[in-house]
């Protein structure tokens, strides 16, 4: 099974996938309106809002969360 | 083509983190490399040539641990799935981790920070889960209004609290005797009584 390159989400339905399109590297959470990959500073907001939003956390552990998560995907792998 | 020695030693990297598994599941996280590197029958030095210090080690395993349980609530949730059945399918993802779950909960605090984002990175994507299907749940009942991190926290101090004094609520699995109770009701406190 394929995982989203920017988020990690395992990607097996086609409508998982970005655009419903199964030879993206990422998923439909992580494309932007037009079908292409966000930003890693839009990546990294987006799941910083989710976090808080959903969890709770403080803002600056759910930063550090999020950038511990990112560190390991592809996607993101020379922003570190 | 892999080699014999790549086989090998993935092989012996895979063994040392079941075992580890095991080790911490039976006796928690203050578990030393030792007691590892015994139940796992390898030498001590083996476990430091697959990973660089313990802190490594349990990184590895929880991330291993944390991708698992993505796997299987994945795989388990449907488009139009409803709280019921999402509910019903976290606990049945821990039920088959639960001793290993349970340790990890009570020893959480005293684990190194980046033992303890890989945990919240694990919860993440309980939460995304079960945001969404709040969401579509609206649409269909009458939800409470109640803040999303503390429909989530909610549901994760009941599991937890079970979890953490199973003692007095179940001599075997805590999740398997009141999953059904725990979700019946949790549903309750959530949903707005029809006039
Ligand atoms: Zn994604």
């Amino acid at each position: 099974m394929k995982t989203c390159i920017a988020c990690g989400m395992p990607m097996k339905k086609e409508s998982d996938f970005a655009m419903g399109d199964t030879s993206k590297e990422y998923c439909i959470y992580c494309a932007k309106e037009d079908g292409s990959m966000q930003s890693f500073e839009e990546k990294k907001q987006s799941l910083l809002n989710f976090t808080i939003k959903t969890q709770g956390l403080d803002k600056a552990i759910a930063e550090k969360a999020v950038e511990n998560m990112m560190r390991q995907l592809p996607a993101w792998k020379g922003f570190f | 083509m892999k080699t014999k020695r790549q086989i090998q030693k993935e092989a012996t990297r895979k063994l040392i983190l079941d075992t580890a598994y095991r080790v911490y599941a039976e006796e928690g996280f203050s578990a030393t490399t030792n007691q590892i590197a015994k139940a796992a029958n390898v030498s001590h030095g083996t476990i430091f040539v697959h990973f660089p210090t313990v802190e490594n080690l349990l990184i590895c395993l929880l991330e291993r641990f944390g991708s698992e349980i993505n796997k299987h609530l994945h795989l388990l949730s449907e488009k139009d799935e409803s709280l019921e059945t999402f509910l019903a399918a976290h606990i049945d993802v821990l039920i088959r981790y639960e001793d290993f779950y349970k340790k990890l909960i009570s020893d959480i605090n005293s684990l190194p920070q980046d033992a303890k984002f890989v945990f919240i990175n694990i919860q993440s994507v309980v939460s995304l889960h079960l945001s969404q299907v709040i969401e579509r749940e609206k649409e269909k009942k009458e939800i409470k209004e109640i803040p999303m991190h503390i429909i989530f926290n909610s549901w994760l101090g009941l599991i937890h609290y079970y979890l953490t004094n199973s003692y007095l609520f179940s001599a075997e699995s805590v999740l398997t005797e009141h999953k059904d109770e725990l979700i019946l009701n949790y549903i309750k406190l959530l949903e707005n009584e029809r006039n």
